[in-house]
């Protein structure tokens, strides 16, 4: 089975801005596959190209092998997806909008309407069925473009942002739905501001930043690229941090506490413990704090001259 | 074989339009009555016939044509550019559509929006006039060509237009006074040589005249000549828009 996505050198260009600036990713089928970046990064410009939204300037892309440029067909056929904004047909009902874009996609009536009804029922919808987009609230807005990319039964759900806005009761049952859904085969693509949301839910993040890709590796290989901090309270007042070298990254007083960054915190801890009993420290209270994907994210971005 | 990703979208379309009469079929019919009863009644009982025919019978293909092509030029610009506007266009455009699907459906229900309007404005003219048609398969070869034309000229308004102003300039500023010139309430015989001859540029002539000739059997020019010219321009356009469509011009970034 080709890879779900896979782009080579992927470069849009808008005048003089550079959107994308030959990004190349692989997503394996199956996987569930987080796009991270700051506003601006480049992050739905990348999802627009693969579903025909934007029109590439350089480089490839292909969605299951199919060029999607040259074989525009079948790579959209294979996608559902969940934007942003709320571009949704507001002359019909929304049972009658699935049903559209069910039949945009070759699907018989009769098993449009049963699709319709069913993609309803896992959003939580179902009782709305006969209403338009505008009547509805903004969390269902938000349910019925996932209903919208699921009708198609597609085998890459992309969805861009997907949570934004949105309340903690809704969040949780859209992860929960996509989750089942990756469970059961599906390729997800995800962009998200929420860090949490890729930590949870995704295999593998990229992060793009200025139309780059900065970094590909899974939430907790990029936690390990952090440092942890280990506060340490002693029964002495200290002037200034005590001398420890070797695995130290940085080490400073912090409220009357010492506070030493170090790459592994846990592994650290007994060798800085002994470290402070050598040199005639007695350790009252020792507190462990992890780095975050927020903070490497943060990190990564800053690094390339992102905003975060 | 109309696929069924081909014939969607279509559907769509019609459903569009036929759920909505008070916004597409009742607006032409409400007109047409006026036209008839003030053109034709009030002040064509005091114009004399023209070439034969009462000045109500004389004008009544030229408003069928008036009708048609504007209501085909409307819906799909309006559906085109609405589409983008609010951005639901995307529903399609991200679908495995061809691109010649795409524009067989917004031209397709277009074209049968006016045509259905140009037979309502004939049932009206038929409770004012009596109506027998001379030339049944040339009306309805000109009739289907002009309404497919204009839905094709529609999409390449709903594609450049910028807001809602633009089709509305397109409509009142471009479409009307062409028709209105186009020898709609008049015979060219009774227009001075120069006006006659600037007349033959307009190509809402050659849609009226022939129009006219299937219905009435009278005719200033030569109808095949007018058909085949609007069967090659109606086939650029068509040609154009599918490249419009496929270059993403107005839908794309």
């Amino acid at each position: 089975m080709p890879p779900a996505i896979e782009t080579d050198r992927l470069v849009k260009e808008y005048g003089d801005l550079r959107a994308l600036d030959e990004v190349s990713l692989r997503v394996e089928d199956g996987e569930f596959f987080g796009l991270l970046g700051p506003n601006g990064a480049g992050k739905t410009t990348f999802i627009s190209i693969l579903v025909g939204l934007v029109r590439l300037s350089g480089g490839s892309a292909r969605v299951f092998g199919h060029d999607v440029v040259d074989d525009y067909r079948e790579a959209r056929d294979a996608i559902g997806i969940a934007p942003q904004e709320f571009n949704v047909d507001r002359f019909f009902p929304i049972k009658e909008v699935l049903m559209h874009k069910a039949g945009y996609h070759g699907i018989p009536h009769d098993e449009a309407e049963r699709r319709a009804e069913e993609v309803l029922q896992t959003v939580g919808i179902y009782e709305k069925r006969d209403q338009r987009f505008d009547w509805l609230s903004g969390g269902m807005k938000r349910r019925l473009l996932l209903a919208r990319a699921l009708v198609t039964d597609p085998d890459l759900l992309i969805l861009d942002e997907p949570t934004a806005g949105v309340d903690v009761e809704l969040r949780h049952d859209l992860w929960e739905i996509v989750s089942d859904l990756n469970d059961a085969g599906t390729t997800v693509l995800l962009t998200t501001h929420y860090i949490e949301e890729a930590e949870r839910l995704c295999d593998r993040v990229a992060i793009l930043d200025h139309g780059s890709v900065v970094t590909v590796e899974t939430p907790a290989d990029l936690m390990d690229r952090g440092t942890d901090t280990i506060y340490v309270t002693l029964d002495a007042d200290l002037e200034a941090p005590p001398a420890l070298d070797g695995y130290v990254v940085d080490s400073w007083l912090d409220a009357g506490r010492l506070a030493v960054q170090v790459e592994d915190g846990g592994g650290t801890a007994p060798r800085l413990l002994g470290d402070l009993d050598a040199a005639g420290y007695e350790v009252v209270d020792l507190e462990i704090a992890r780095t975050s994907l927020e903070d490497v994210f943060v990190d990564l971005t800053e690094r390339t001259g992102g905003v975060a | 074989m109309w696929s069924i990703g081909g014939r969607t979208p279509f559907k769509r379309e019609v459903q569009r339009f036929v759920r909505r009469p008070k916004n597409t079929f009742m607006p032409p019919a409400i007109t047409n009555v006026l036209y008839f009863a003030v053109f034709g009644v009030v002040l064509g009982g005091r114009i004399d016939e023209i070439a034969g025919f009462p000045y109500i019978q004389f004008i009544l293909p030229g408003l069928i044509v008036l009708g048609a092509i504007s209501n085909a030029f409307e819906n799909a610009s309006f559906s085109i550019f609405h589409g983008r506007w609010n951005e639901y266009i995307d529903e399609p455009l991200t679908s495995p559509l061809s691109y010649t699907e795409f524009v067989a459906a917004y031209v397709g229900a277009s074209a049968l929006r006016g045509l259905l309007v140009g037979i309502i404005i004939a049932g009206v003219g038929r409770l004012f006039a009596p109506i027998s048609v001379r030339h049944g398969a040339v009306l309805v070869v000109t009739m289907v060509v002009i309404c497919v034309l204009f839905a094709g000229l529609g999409m390449i308004g709903g594609l450049f237009a910028r807001d809602f102003d633009d089709l509305t300039v397109m409509n009142q500023f471009i479409l009307r006074p062409l028709v209105f010139f186009g020898a709609v309430f008049y015979s060219l015989d009774v227009l001075p040589d120069l006006w006659r001859t600037v007349s033959l540029l307009n190509p809402m002539v050659y849609m009226v005249d022939t129009v006219r000739y299937g219905l009435l059997g009278y005719s200033d020019l030569t109808p095949a000549v007018s058909v085949a010219v609007l069967l090659g321009v109606t086939a650029a356009v068509l040609a154009i828009d599918v490249w419009l469509v496929k270059r993403g011009v107005g839908l794309t970034d």
